[in-house]
C-alpha cells in the first residue's frame, strides 16, 4: 500500500507507546486542555478530552478558553462490577465528575466533566477499586461486552468468563498507564523488550470490538462487532463451543457511500479451548492487512469486504492454528434486555433496572436513580452488571436481601416504564460533551418517545416492545443502524431516520427519510404506526412489517446499505 | 489630542505623559498650571521655601498608620498646615516607625486608621503591636493627641485609634487635644481638628502666631489628583461562566480624552448610586414617596444602606421611638444593627418621618475604589477594573453591594460614571524591575493583570510569578486567556492557582505556596518583591502565616526567627498588600 499513512499512524509511531507528553501536558495548570497529539494518545488510556459545548459560544467573551473536561471510560468485561467497585465510581463521580455516571452501549461506566487537575486523582480511585480505564478507547481492543444477566447461571458464567480472558489476552502490556496516571516507575532507556507482542509499536489501524452472546437474547448486538462468540449450548444449557462472528461494525460517514455499516459474517465453530488463538490472529490479521492511510476505511469490516471473506477466514485460521467447523445453529431472539426479577439456575436472583439513556443521577425533582443504587450497593453482596442497552442489573440477589432492594427501588424511582418503545430505547451522550455530535442525543429522546408514546396509545400499541436508537452522529455508538427506528443526527434539530432493521439484530435498517425535525420525525411515523396496529401479522414486528408493507426496502449488507433508500411508498 | 508638540524640549516619553495630564486638563486646571509654572520661575528657586519662622522650629512627629491612604494623606496635610504656623513636622509611616524612638519625641500626633473588624492597617500590624506590648518605651513628657479614622458601618468604629490614645496615656504620655473619631466623611471634622491641635501643640504663647496663608507647591504630584471625571463603559463582561455561583465583571472604561493618570496598582474610586427600588422602599417606609428631591437626593449622595449605632441613636433621638429607645437602653442595639440596614430599621419601627429626620439617619455616600485592572501602557487611554457583585441575604432579605452592583447590574456598556484616581503608592511596581511575586485571588489578581501589562510594555528584566485561586477552574477563572497570552509572550513567568470547590479538600493559594516554598523563598532571597490583593479576613493572613512556616521549613530556621524573616521582608517594603 503507497498511501499514505494517517496522521494518527505517525503520532502512535511517535509516543513511546503512548507515552507522548502526556505527564508534561499534566503538570500545565492554566490550561485544562493537552496538546493536540496527546489527544489521540489518551484515548488509548481511556479518556477523551471534550469540552462543555453548551459554553463554547460565551467562552472567549468571558476571556476563557473552552469549558475542557475530560471523560474517562473504564474498562469492565462484561459489565460486571463488585458492589465495592459500583460504589468507587460513584464516589469519584461525585467528587471528581459532574456528579452523574452514564452506563455505555458497551456495558462500562463513562465519567463525565473530570477537569485535568483531577484526572490523577481519578484515575487513582479508579485504580485503589481494581479497575482501569486502559484501552477503553483508542485504536486496540476495546471493553469485551458479554451477556449479563446471569439467570442461565452456567452460560452467563462461561461467557463472562470468556469475555474476561479475551480482555486480559488482548489488553496492551505498555507500562505508560500506570507511569503517567499511578506514578509507576519510568523504566531508565524506554521499553527495550517487546512491549506490545500482540499489536507492535501503533497498535491497530482503527477501534476494535470483541462481545460474546448468550442466546436466545443478542443484547450484545453480536452483528455490530468486530469480532464476536456465540454461545452454543448443549443439554442442560452446558457450553459446546462458540460461533465465531467477524466484521460487524456501525459507524460511516454522512454523504460518502464508501463508508457503511455492516453486519457481521459467522465464520464457524470452535471450542472454548481455541477462542484465544482465534482472537488473536483476527486481531493481528488486521492489525497488518487493516487500512492504516484511511481512518474511515480501516475498520476489520472493510478489511473483510476488500480482501473478503474467504481469504480472511483463511488467514485466520492459518494464523490460529485452528481449523473452523460448519457453524453451529442458535437463535436469538431479541436485543432488548429483561427488565425486573429473573431467577437464576443457583437459587439467586437478578433485577434488571431501566436507567434512562444509561444516565445514573438523581433528578432535581425526579427519580433519585445514583442514590438508589448507592443505597443498594452498598449492603448488596451479589454484583452488579451493567447491560448493553444502558441499564443495570442487581444481580445474584441472595432471597434474604430481596425485599430491601425491591424497597429501595420503590424509593428511588427505579422502576422500569410501562412503554414497550422507552423500555427499548437507546441513546448516546451526543450533546453537550461529546465532539463529534452534530444533534441532540440523550437530552432530546426522552422527549421524542415521550410524543410517540401518546400516538401508541391512541394506536394501542403502548405494550409492544420496539426498538429505537438515536445517535447525535453518524459514528454510531447506540447502534442505530441495528433499530427498527433509528435516528441519526445530521445537524442542529435535524436527523435521518431509519427503518427496518431486524428485532433480533441481524439486519441492518435502511435510510428512509432525510433531515426530519421533531414534527418532521412524528409526521412520518405517525402513518407507519397506525399501519401497523391496523395491518401487522400476529407477532410481526415493527422492522419486518414496514418492509413486507413495502414502506421500505430491507436492507442488504456492507455497501447495499446505501440502495434502494427512501420512502418506497406514500405512508 | 496632543497639545505638548513633538518639537518641545522633552524627552519623547516625557512629552507623553505630559500630553496624559495637559490633554485631558479643564481650563482651569490650565489656567493653574500656568501661573503656577510662571510663578515657579519667578521664585528662582527649584522649590519655593515657607515663610521661615523666626526661632527655631518645634519638631512635630506625625505618625499615620493607613490603609486606603486616607490618614496618609491627613498626616500630609497636617504636616504642610504645621509648616506653616512654625512646627518642623516629620510625617512617619507606622510601618516604618520604630516604637523606642517614639520616648524622644516631644511633640506626637498619631493617625490611625481603623480597617474591617476593628483590626490596624495591614502594614502597621507589626508596630502596632510593638506598641501595645512589652516593647513600648515609657513616654513620660511627650505630648500627643490622636486622630482616628473609621467607619461607623463596623461595629468596632475606630477601634484601633481609641486604643492608641488610650495606650499613649498609659505610657506616659500627655494628650494635649483630645481624640476625634472620624467616619467616611472626615474631611471637614478632621481640618477642624487638625487646626485645634496644632494651636494646643504649639509652645506656650505663639498659639495666636500669625498665619501664611499660602499654597504649598512642595508637594509631588500626587496632590495633583484631579478631581472626579467622567468616564464611558465601552465593555462590561461578567467574566465568570454562566454556571458560576459569582458574578465578576470586567468593566473597561474610556475617557473625553487621556485617561486620568494612573499607576500600575493604583485604585479607582467610583462614585456610585443607590439602587433606586431599594430607595423607594426607604421613601414608602418613611411616608416620604412624593418627596422628589429627596428621592434623588437618597439615590444620587447619600449613603443609605449602612445602619450605624449613631443612626439608631440619631432615630430614636429624632422620632422619640419607644422601641428603638428601649433597644440602645437595653445594649440590645448593637446585637440588633449586625446584617441589618437602615431599611430595617425604618421598616421594623415605622413612624412618619421628615424628609430631615430621614435625611439625619443618612451619611454622605462615599466613592468605592477598586483596584485597576491595566496599564496604560497597553490600554492607553483606557482603565478596567474588576469588580465582584456583592449579594448577599440576612434576616431573610436579599442585600446588594451599593457600589458593585451600581456597576454590575445598573450600568452597562455605553453608561457612564464618575471616577478618580487614588494612588497607591504602597503597591507599586519596582523601578528597578526586580522579580515579583504576585499573590492575588479573586478580585485579587486585577492590579497585577496591571503589573502584567506594564512589566510588558516595559519588557521589564525580572521574572514574573503569579499565584491566582477562585472557586473552580472552569467557571472562576478569571482572565484565563490574558494569562496564557502572558505566560507565552514571557510578561509573566510562572502561574500557580488554587480552585477551592474542584476538590472534595479547599485548596487555597496558601497551599500552593506552601507547596512552591522551595523557589518561593528562592526568589525571596534573589531580592524579589512579593505583592498579595485581595481579601483581608483570611487570604492575607494565611498567605502570610504560609510565608512564615515555608522560610522555617526552607532554612530550617525557628518559628521567630522565620516570622523574623517575614518581618523583614515588610520593613524592605518587599512584602506589599492591598487587601480589603
Amino acid at each position: 500500500m503507497a498511501a499514505e499513512l494517517s496522521r494518527n499512524e505517525r503520532i502512535k509511531e511517535a509516543s513511546e507507546y503512548l507515552r507522548g507528553t502526556l505527564a508534561e501536558g499534566l503538570r500545565d495548570e492554566i490550561t485544562g486542555a493537552i496538546v493536540e497529539d496527546d489527544q489521540q494518545l489518551v484515548k488509548f488510556h481511556g479518556m477523551y478530552l471534550q469540552d462543555d459545548r453548551d459554553l463554547r459560544a460565551e467562552r472567549s467573551r468571558k476571556k476563557m478558553e473552552k469549558a475542557f473536561a475530560f471523560m474517562i471510560r473504564v474498562r469492565i468485561s462484561g459489565g460486571a462490577l463488585t458492589p465495592t467497585q459500583w460504589l468507587a465510581l460513584d464516589k469519584v463521580a461525585r467528587d471528581y465528575g459532574n456528579g452523574t455516571m452514564r452506563v455505555t452501549t458497551r456495558q462500562t461506566v463513562q465519567l463525565h466533566g473530570v477537569i485535568k487537575s483531577n484526572l490523577k486523582a481519578t484515575m487513582k480511585a479508579i485504580d485503589d477499586a481494581v479497575m482501569s480505564s486502559i484501552a477503553a478507547c483508542g485504536d486496540v481492543n476495546r471493553n469485551v461486552m458479554a451477556n449479563p444477566n446471569p439467570f442461565q447461571s452456567g452460560a452467563h458464567a462461561a461467557a463472562l468468563s470468556l469475555a474476561r480472558s479475551i480482555s486480559d489476552h488482548l489488553e496492551p502490556q505498555t507500562k505508560a498507564y500506570r507511569e503517567v496516571w499511578l506514578d509507576g516507575e519510568r523504566i531508565a532507556g524506554g521499553e527495550q523488550e517487546v512491549v506490545e507482542p500482540i499489536y507492535g509499536k501503533t497498535y491497530l489501524p482503527r477501534k476494535f470490538k470483541v462481545g460474546v452472546a448468550v442466546p436466545p437474547s443478542n443484547d450484545i448486538d453480536i452483528f455490530s462487532q468486530d469480532l464476536g462468540f456465540i454461545a452454543i449450548l448443549g443439554v442442560g444449557g452446558k457450553v459446546e463451543g462458540w460461533n465465531v462472528t467477524a466484521g460487524g461494525g456501525m459507524g460511516m460517514t454522512h454523504g460518502e457511500p464508501d463508508t457503511y455499516p455492516r453486519v457481521a459474517d459467522v465464520l464457524g465453530f470452535c471450542k472454548t479451548k481455541d477462542v484465544l488463538a482465534v482472537a488473536e490472529a483476527v486481531v493481528t490479521v488486521q492489525r497488518d492487512w487493516g487500512d492504516r492511510s484511511n481512518r474511515k476505511h480501516a475498520r476489520l469490516k472493510y478489511t473483510i469486504e476488500d480482501r473478503g471473506l474467504d481469504a480472511f477466514k483463511a488467514e485466520v485460521q492459518r494464523r490460529a492454528g485452528v481449523k473452523f467447523a460448519a457453524p453451529r445453529k442458535y437463535a436469538f431472539t431479541s436485543t432488548g434486555d429483561r427488565y425486573g426479577w429473573t431467577d437464576g439456575e443457583d437459587g439467586r436472583s437478578h433485577l434488571t433496572l431501566f436507567i434512562e439513556n444509561g444516565r445514573v443521577y438523581d433528578r432535581a425533582g425526579g427519580p433519585k436513580l445514583m442514590t438508589g443504587l448507592r443505597r443498594i450497593a452498598e449492603f448488596h453482596d451479589g454484583d452488579i452488571r451493567l447491560t448493553a442497552n444502558q441499564n443495570v442489573i442487581i444481580a445474584n440477589v441472595s432471597p434474604d436481601n430481596r425485599a430491601t432492594i425491591e424497597r429501595l427501588v420503590d424509593e428511588h424511582g427505579l422502576r422500569a416504564p410501562i412503554s414497550g418503545l422507552r423500555r427499548n430505547a437507546v441513546a448516546c451522550v451526543a450533546l453537550p460533551t461529546c465532539g463529534l455530535a452534530l444533534a441532540e442525543s440523550e437530552r432530546y429522546l426522552p422527549t421524542l418517545v415521550e410524543a410517540l408514546d401518546e400516538r401508541l396509545a391512541a394506536q394501542g400499541l403502548v405494550n409492544d416492545d420496539i426498538v429505537i436508537r438515536m445517535t447525535g452522529c453518524p459514528n454510531g455508538c447506540a447502534r442505530p443502524y441495528l433499530a427498527e427506528i433509528g435516528l441519526v443526527g445530521k445537524g442542529p434539530d435535524r436527523y435521518n431516520l431509519y427503518l427496518g432493521a431486524a428485532f433480533d439484530g441481524s439486519r441492518l435498517n435502511k435510510l428512509y427519510a432525510e433531515d426530519l425535525d421533531h414534527a418532521g420525525i412524528l409526521a412520518a411515523l405517525d402513518p407507519l404506526l397506525a399501519a401497523y396496529a391496523a395491518d401487522r401479522n400476529d407477532g410481526e414486528r415493527f422492522g419486518d412489517f414496514v418492509i413486507r408493507a413495502g414502506f421500505v426496502a430491507a436492507s442488504g449488507n456492507g455497501r447495499e446499505f446505501h440502495a434502494s433508500t427512501g420512502a418506497r411508498k406514500a405512508a | 489630542m496632543s497639545p505638548i508638540p513633538k518639537t518641545a524640549p522633552f524627552a519623547e516619553e516625557e512629552i507623553d505623559l505630559l500630553n496624559r495630564v495637559v490633554g485631558g486638563a479643564s481650563p482651569l486646571q490650565r489656567a493653574w498650571l500656568a501661573g503656577f509654572l510662571a510663578g515657579l520661575d519667578a521664585s528662582g528657586a527649584a522649590l519655593p521655601q515657607p515663610v521661615a519662622p523666626a526661632r527655631p522650629a518645634e519638631p512635630l512627629t506625625i505618625v499615620y498608620a493607613s490603609e486606603s491612604g486616607n490618614s496618609e494623606k491627613l498626616a500630609g496635610d497636617m504636616a504642610k498646615l504645621a509648616r506653616k504656623q512654625g512646627f518642623k513636622p516629620s510625617v512617619v509611616d507606622m510601618a516604618d516607625l520604630d516604637v523606642a524612638t517614639l520616648a524622644s519625641v516631644g511633640k506626637l500626633v498619631v493617625i490611625a486608621a481603623t480597617w474591617g473588624e476593628g483590626d490596624p492597617p495591614a502594614r502597621a500590624v507589626n508596630v502596632y503591636n510593638d506598641l501595645m506590648g512589652d516593647k513600648a518605651p515609657r513616654l513620660d513628657g511627650v505630648e500627643f493627641a490622636v486622630l482616628a479614622l473609621g467607619d461607623t458601618a463596623y461595629a468596632e468604629f475606630c477601634a484601633i485609634g481609641k486604643a492608641i490614645d488610650t495606650r499613649l496615656e498609659a505610657l506616659g504620655g500627655k494628650r494635649v487635644a483630645d481624640r476625634i473619631d472620624c467616619d467616611l466623611d472626615f474631611a471637614e471634622p478632621a481640618a477642624k481638628w487638625i487646626d485645634g491641635a496644632l494651636s494646643k501643640l504649639a509652645p506656650a504663647g505663639e498659639a495666636a502666631r500669625s498665619k501664611v496663608i499660602e499654597v504649598d507647591f512642595g508637594k509631588p504630584a500626587a496632590a495633583a489628583s484631579l478631581g472626579p471625571v467622567e468616564a464611558e463603559i465601552i465593555e462590561h463582561i461578567d467574566l465568570n461562566s454562566s454556571r458560576s455561583d459569582k458574578e465578576t465583571i470586567h468593566v473597561e472604561l474610556a475617557f473625553d480624552g487621556a485617561a486620568p493618570p494612573y499607576n500600575p496598582g493604583d485604585s479607582l474610586d467610583i462614585y456610585p448610586e443607590n439602587d433606586p427600588a431599594y430607595v423607594e422602599r426607604l421613601l414608602k417606609a418613611a411616608g416620604l414617596v412624593s418627596d422628589e428631591a429627596l428621592r434623588r437626593e437618597l439615590i444620587t449622595s447619600r449613603d443609605v444602606t449602612t445602619l450605624s449605632l449613631k443612626a439608631l441613636e440619631t432615630y430614636a433621638a429624632s422620632t422619640g421611638h419607644q422601641y428603638v429607645k428601649a433597644m440602645i437602653d437595653q445594649n440590645e442595639a448593637r446585637d440588633w444593627i449586625a446584617g441589618r440596614q437602615l431599611i430595617d430599621l425604618i421598616e421594623h419601627f415605622p413612624i412618619a418621618l421628615t424628609a430631615e429626620q430621614l435625611r439625619a439617619v443618612t451619611r454622605p455616600l462615599a466613592p468605592r475604589a477598586y483596584s485597576i485592572a491595566s496599564s496604560r501602557r497597553e490600554v492607553a487611554d483606557e482603565a478596567h477594573l474588576l469588580i465582584s457583585a456583592v449579594r448577599y441575604e440576612t434576616h431573610g432579605r436579599a442585600r446588594e453591594g451599593v457600589a458593585s452592583t451600581y456597576m454590575a447590574d445598573r450600568l452597562k456598556k455605553g453608561a457612564r460614571v464618575r471616577v478618580k484616581v487614588k494612588p497607591n503608592k504602597h503597591f507599586a511596581l519596582p523601578a528597578d524591575g526586580r522579580d515579583i511575586i504576585m499573590i492575588g485571588p479573586g478580585t485579587g489578581v486585577a492590579p497585577f493583570r496591571a503589573f502584567v501589562q506594564e512589566r510588558r510594555a516595559v519588557q521589564a528584566k525580572g521574572r514574573a510569578w503569579l499565584f491566582f485561586g477562585d472557586r473552580t477552574f472552569t467557571h472562576d477563572f478569571l482572565y484565563q486567556l490574558d494569562w496564557q497570552d502572558a505566560l507565552k509572550d514571557g510578561a509573566l513567568t510562572r502561574m500557580d492557582v488554587a480552585f477551592s470547590r474542584d476538590t472534595p479538600e479547599k485548596v487555597y493559594v496558601q497551599h500552593k505556596i506552601w507547596e512552591k516554598r522551595r523557589d518561593v523563598v528562592a526568589w525571596l532571597d534573589g531580592g524579589a518583591n512579593l505583592y498579595v490583593c485581595g481579601d483581608a479576613k483570611a487570604m492575607a493572613k494565611d498567605v502570610r502565616a504560609a510565608l512564615v512556616k515555608a522560610y522555617a521549613d526552607v532554612k530550617s530556621l525557628t518559628p521567630e526567627a522565620a516570622e523574623q524573616a517575614v518581618r523583614n521582608l515588610e520593613k524592605e517594603h518587599r512584602y506589599l498588600q492591598d487587601v480589603y
